[in-house]
């Protein structure tokens, strides 16, 4: 069913007798923290408005009333079951604007936290694709097999979720004692779960009829409406934020970027499992090739009293120097891009030379794959429409910013 | 003393005893008490977590259900002022009572019938198919896009599964040459469900559906319509409303076993001296594992699309349970039963 | 990558995995109140205050990005001291990371509720309580969390 005349032809009915609205959320429970405005024709449905912006906080204003370093804890709470790599980008932004390069050895722990929050996220959205099909056990299992991951993040950086773990210069934290074990220990029980994943989930004859052929977005739309990360990928575009190689040590490593051909709700799943595994295959390498040094940058380490510089060294976590609390952005502008587990996500900073930045752009990819709620769902049925949203893993308060 | 006597021969008489304390209303409610925990324990088990505890501890939270429907008891019952107010009322109390019915019919033990008819399969069925119209009536008598939706549902479901039922339960019948559960029984020298295993995948299947569970719980389903034709209730019709499903679905096992899984044979004779109903404790231990395989399903499966299970009961279940009624004659023909 | 037909097969496969869940479960369940986490060496918990270590420079309140932290100056006194305000902290440590004498340092404690608001705020007398966890004060059974190949996460008592 070609969903382009569907539109076309009820479109022209909207407000018609005909046409039976339904308003899904805010209050759903599976609408998210936003309203989807449905219309439907018997059955099928006519169009669907995503009625965004519940959850707007002005992250973009907000970063700009406050010293630099500070909007990075702000900006992690858009996305807060990703927040390393929803911060990298803005970290980033401003290590382009101070002049400062990370050592080696913070970029590798970047890339390591970035990979175990891309982890945590998928499942996540995983898991919501299940209960969206009401399948109760893949939302227990990914929920509680995040658990894993987060645990390994806590390890690492002291915080369950809000990490605040990059910041310009490096990072403020070294691996723990005994971090390496752990961590092979965290993928090898993830391979298993992920074959058990498969049995009761991904190759369940219920879900794959409630997935397959569902929400199918074609290569040319995908790439003429801007979508990004696993949305985009499977629908055969090859594109990811981190083969640019802006950020981390994803040029140093050996890893592939799925892509599927199918483009429906399906293959979104299944690009996310295959995510899953290529960024346990990431951290296994980052974990052998970790060089040692400093995981701060010379320059900021030098103006932190010796006595303190000894004390970080030995006890692997950094102290910050008292710059930090003022620290004055040289003027000028600079963008970066990451990528999150949702998709790309964009910061343009413009400083005018001041300790506040004079503007914080961010572009999310939640933002930009809602679009997708309004092509994809028309001239499917009703029941089609919690699927397409759970294959989406869409998440409101990082759209609305 | 007369009085007395008299009194304690009418509550052991079958025709009390099998409506009101088993497998009827009594059993029913410890039935429709124990089976939510029961699922939401093993749906816990599987997932990773533990499920309702804290209500009675030492025994897993067991009266977790009991707490559940004392707080519905007690909560308001709203009557939203745009519903019709009657049929929103009455449809609830009116599908319970429609579920709760069906047990008169059916036998608890050898020769002990509470309501002898000769046609109790048929009667046992047919009291179940006014359930989805008071599940229309309260979705109508709502007054909400949801509940209508729901409805709508409903409506769909039956034209699934109500043919293959009762095709699915006239070749059991055909096979035994009866269409009584009690003779039914007596004609299973090898379980039903070894004879003619086409009729009972169908019936199996079919009964999931009438029940609303997962994977066929399109009528409830949450992720659309939230509670579909009973969005709008509150209290302890909300509670009646969640009930009706299960004491539905303890009735289909109860009379998938009577005609699939050779009923309460093997008699305990010991049991069966001391008072006949304590002979059907085999019927109620099978029907009750049943019941648990089926909760069971919902921590393997979601939900399937209204049009898939309509799919599946048109293109796959009916043909199964006309090769059923074959399969049936070609037993009675070769002269096999 | 080209996807299987599913069927029967399938449907047993799931049902299978099912029960071999079923029969053989993995919880990941703490019982909080009876038993508790004892959280990593680096856990970012609740914020302690060294009153000797201090030296006023007020760095700590100039860093947080929540304005949870404020400088308090008695009337007669030179110094100003920090306080902060559990209302607003996000538990980011910068302040912690900041302090050039190690005066402010992470506790192993967050499972901490108050009554009302009024008792969040803590001037830099109270500041520098000593904390516990108040399940541990209740005598929890102490578990620490052990990463497993078969089973993920697993607790064992300490």
């Amino acid at each position: 069913m070609s969903s382009s005349v569907v539109t076309r032809r009820l479109l022209a009915k909207e407000g018609d007798e005909s046409v039976y609205e339904v308003f899904i959320g805010p209050q759903h429970p599976a609408s998210g923290h936003m309203r989807f405005i449905v219309r439907l024709q018997g059955d099928v449905i006519v169009s669907v408005d995503p009625d965004i912006g519940w959850v707007h906080r002005t992250m973009e204003k907000l970063a700009e009333t406050k010293e630099s370093i500070k909007a990075i804890p702000l900006l992690e709470r858009m996305t807060i079951i990703d927040s390393q790599n929803v911060t990298i980008g803005y970290v980033r932004a401003l290590e382009k604007l101070l002049g400062v390069e990370p050592p080696p050895r913070a970029k590798y722990l970047r890339t390591l936290l970035s990979e175990i929050n891309r982890i945590a996220s998928h499942l996540y959205g995983m898991g919501l694709a299940g209960i969206f099909v009401n399948h109760s056990t893949m939302f227990m299992w990914c929920f509680g097999d995040r658990e894993v991951w987060i645990q390994l993040a806590e390890d690492l950086t002291g915080a369950r979720l809000t990490h605040s773990y990059s910041v310009p210069g490096g990072v403020r934290r070294d691996l723990p004692q005994g971090f390496k074990e752990k961590a092979l220990k965290a993928i090898r029980y993830m391979e298993k779960r992920l074959e058990d994943y498969y049995r009761i989930f991904f190759n369940n004859p219920q879900v794959r009829a409630r997935y397959e052929g569902v929400g199918v977005l074609k290569k040319s739309d995908a790439k003429r409406l801007g979508i990004v990360g696993p949305n985009l990928r499977a629908s055969g575009v090859k594109y990811d934020a981190r083969l640019l190689g802006d950020y981390g040590v994803y040029d140093e490593l050996d890893f592939e970027v799925p892509t599927m051909e199918e483009g429906d709700a399906m293959a979104r799943l299944l690009l996310r499992g295959e995510e899953i595994k290529q960024s346990m295959n990431i951290i296994r390498q980052v974990l052998d090739k970790i060089p040692d040094g400093p995981i701060m940058a010379e320059k900021y380490m030098r103006l932190v009293p010796p006595k303190l510089r000894e004390q970080a060294l030995k006890e692997g976590r950094i102290k910050f120097p008292g710059i930090f609390a003022n620290l004055k952005l040289p003027k000028g502008e600079a963008v970066a891009r990451a990528e999150m587990g949702h998709g790309e996500i964009f910061y343009h900073v413009i400083s005018d030379g001041t300790k506040k930045p004079y503007r914080v752009r961010v572009v999310t990819p939640a933002f930009r794959n809602v679009i997708l709620f309004r092509f994809l769902p028309p001239g499917h049925r009703f029941m089609d429409f919690p699927p397409i949203y759970g294959s989406l893993d869409y998440f409101p308060p990082e759209a609305d910013r | 003393m007369g009085v007395v006597g008299m009194l304690i021969r009418i509550a052991l008489s079958p025709q009390f005893f099998g409506p009101i304390v088993f497998p009827g209303l009594l059993t029913v409610l410890v039935v429709l008490l124990s089976i939510i925990w029961v699922e939401r324990k093993i749906a816990a088990r599987v997932q990773m977590r533990v499920g309702p505890l804290y209500v009675l501890k030492p025994l897993g939270g067991a009266i977790q259900m009991l707490a559940d429907g004392l707080r519905f008891f007690f909560q308001e019952f709203i009557i939203p002022e745009s519903t019709d107010k009657l049929v929103f009322v009455a449809a609830p109390i009116v599908a319970m009572a429609f579920a709760i019915l069906p047990f008169a019919f059916i036998p608890v033990a050898p020769k002990f019938i509470p309501y002898s008819v000769p046609y109790s399969m048929p009667v046992f069925l047919g009291l179940n198919t006014v359930i989805p119209l008071t599940i229309l009536a309260m979705a109508w008598g709502s007054n909400n896009k949801f509940s209508i939706q729901g409805g709508i549902r409903e409506a769909y479901m039956t034209m699934a599964y109500e043919a293959v039922l009762f095709i699915a339960a006239y070749a059991m019948a055909l096979l035994y040459g009866t269409l009584d559960f009690a003779e039914m029984v007596d004609a299973q020298g090898i379980p039903g469900i070894i004879l003619n295993p086409f009729s009972a995948a169908a019936f199996f299947v079919a009964m999931i559906m009438s029940a609303g569970k997962l994977p066929f719980d399109i009528v409830e389903g949450e992720q659309e319509i939230v509670a579909g034709p009973f969005t709008e209730y509150s209290g302890i019709a909300f509670g009646l409303t969640m009930g009706i499903g299960y004491v539905q679905l303890y009735g289909f096992t109860l009379a998938f076993t009577l005609m699939y899984l050779s009923g309460w044979n093997p008699v305990p004779a010991q049991l069966y001296s001391i008072y006949p109903a304590l002979g059907g404790i085999m019927l109620f231990v099978k029907a009750y594992l049943l019941l648990m395989f089926i909760v069971f399903l919902r921590s393997v499966y979601g939900r399937y699309r209204l049009d898939q299970a309509l799919r599946i009961g048109w293109r796959k279940l009916f043909p199964l349970s006309i090769i059923a009624v074959f399969f049936s004659i070609l037993l009675r023909v070769i002269g096999i039963v | 990558m080209s996807r299987r037909k599913t069927g029967l097969k399938e449907h047993l496969e799931a049902i299978a995995t099912g029960i071999k869940y079923l029969v053989k479960p993995n919880r990941i369940t703490v019982y909080y109140p009876e038993e508790t986490i004892v959280l990593s060496e680096r856990y970012r918990g609740m914020i302690h205050y060294d009153w000797n270590k201090c030296i006023s420079c007020s760095l700590c309140a100039m860093i947080c990005p929540a304005d949870a932290m404020k400088m308090y100056r008695k009337k007669g006194e030179k110094k100003a001291r920090p306080g902060i305000n559990y209302q607003r902290c996000i538990f980011c440590g910068y302040c912690v990371d900041i302090c050039p004498t190690n005066a402010l340092s992470f506790t192993r404690v967050h499972d901490v509720a108050y009554e009302d608001r009024e008792e969040m705020l803590y001037p830099p007398e109270r500041f520098t309580q000593e904390w516990v966890s108040p399940a541990e004060k209740e005598g929890a059974k102490k578990l620490k969390v052990v990463f497993d190949e078969e089973r993920g996460l697993v607790h064992e008592p300490e």
